[in-house]
Formats: structure tokens, sequence, C-alpha cells
């Protein structure tokens, strides 16, 4: 018991406590941050800093190329099809 | 392809191939620049009614060999949009070179030569233009991406 108390109350094993969870409370962002993004890499952060997709970047890079082309093809005409509303 | 003309795609359309999520409107292509095989892709793209882009009245594509051996580069408008096709690409070199960094993809039983992502990327680095920013960012996105997948 005494020993739980202790795990989750950091605050007691520091005399400067709020210092001390604060540090915890970073770490353990920087660690869920590591586990919920694995592919998290400079370049991956760029992208998204750019305010790209990276998940539609991924769900491309798992079709093949036919279905790439075929999925632009599509939003390529509904490009067309808005530009050309845009006149009428 | 099946007419037997020797092209890399490169340039957007290229991008797309490889994964970027971006849409583009013209096609570019680098291509064998001799005579027999420029023939060769006007008789391919006859059907599609190739014009110049840059000519007034849009003038019909009617190649010759003499025409052939002045071509640098031909940019083509046709009945299923632009088609650009360069002799040299910024950054890589010409159309050997090109071919060299490019990779066979396989589309609809077709095999394709793309550039490869690596030299794409070096080609719209060494472009340099504002609007190849986002896809130099989606193109290493990918290759990093890939490169963990596998």
């Amino acid at each position: 018991m005494a020993t739980s108390v202790l795990k989750l109350n950091p605050f007691i094993l520091n005399p400067c406590g709020e210092t001390f969870i604060l540090e915890i409370m970073a770490a353990k962002t920087r660690q869920n941050g590591q586990k919920s993004n694995p592919w998290q890499t400079d370049e991956v952060q760029a992208a998204i800093d750019y305010g790209i997709d990276v998940s539609m970047l991924m769900a491309n890079i798992g079709r093949t190329p036919t279905e790439r082309i075929i999925r632009h093809q599509i939003a390529l005409n509904t490009a067309e099809k808005l530009r050309k509303a845009r006149h009428l | 392809m099946k007419a037997g003309v020797d092209f890399v795609i490169v340039g957007g359309f290229a991008g797309v191939v490889q994964g970027c999520t971006y849409v583009t409107q013209d096609i570019d292509l680098c291509c064998d620049f001799t005579p027999s095989n420029l023939l060769a892709m006007q008789k391919a793209i006859s059907d599609l009614h190739p014009v110049h882009q840059m000519t007034a009245g849009r003038k019909k594509l009617e190649l010759t060999e003499t025409t052939c051996r002045q071509l640098k580069n031909l940019h083509l408008d046709t009945d299923i949009g632009q088609l650009d096709c360069l002799n040299f690409i910024d950054g890589l070199g010409d159309y050997q070179k090109v071919k060299r960094a490019s990779e066979l993809i396989e589309v609809e039983g077709m095999q394709l030569r793309v550039l490869g992502l690596d030299s794409l990327i070096e080609a719209k680095k060494a472009m340099n233009r504002p609007r190849d920013k986002e896809a130099i960012v989606q193109l290493e996105a990918i290759k990093r991406l890939k490169s963990q997948k596998n």
C-alpha cells in the first residue's frame, strides 16, 4: 500500500515537489507522444507543419500506382467540374 | 510504351504515381529526342489531336525528321490535357541520365518508367520554384514513411 502511494504521489519523494511533478508530466507527455506517433520524424513533422494531411499520404502509400492514378483522376475531374461551375 | 516510344514520366504526375496527394493538370515526360522516337510518339498520340501550345493558332503537331532535329522541348495540348516532352531535366541531366534514375512501375498491366523518389526530389529542388515547395515536402515525407514501412 505504502509503495503504491509513493508511486502515485512523487511529491512526497521530493522537497521541491512542484518542479518534480512537472518534470514527470513532461517526460510522460514525451513518452506518450512517441507511443502514439511511431511514424514521427523530421520529414513527416515538416509535412504536418506545412499543412499536409499525412494520414492521406500514408493511405496513398498503401495503394498501388494504378489506384493512385485513378484517385488522382477523380480529384482532377471534381476540380474541373468546380472550376466550370464557377463560370456558370 | 506499346508503340515503342522511349520516355520517363517526370514532374508532378510522377509525384502522384509515387504517392503525392496533390492534383496536377499536365503530364511531363522526359523523352529520347531522336527523330525516330519523336516520330513514334507522334504516331502514338495522333488520335489525341495534339497541337503546339506555344504557337499562334495552335499549330497541329506535324513532325518530320528535319524538324525533330531542331527540337529541344515539345509543349503540346491534347484532347486529354497538356503533354510536355522534355529532353533535359534540371538537376538530373539528359534522357539517358533520367532513364537511369527511373524505376519500372506497373500500371494496368503496362510497365511504365517513372522517375524515382530521390531523383524526383533532386529535380524539384533544382527547379527551385515556390510552387514546388509542397511537392518536395510531400515527397520527402513519403520517402521517410516508405522506408519506415519497409
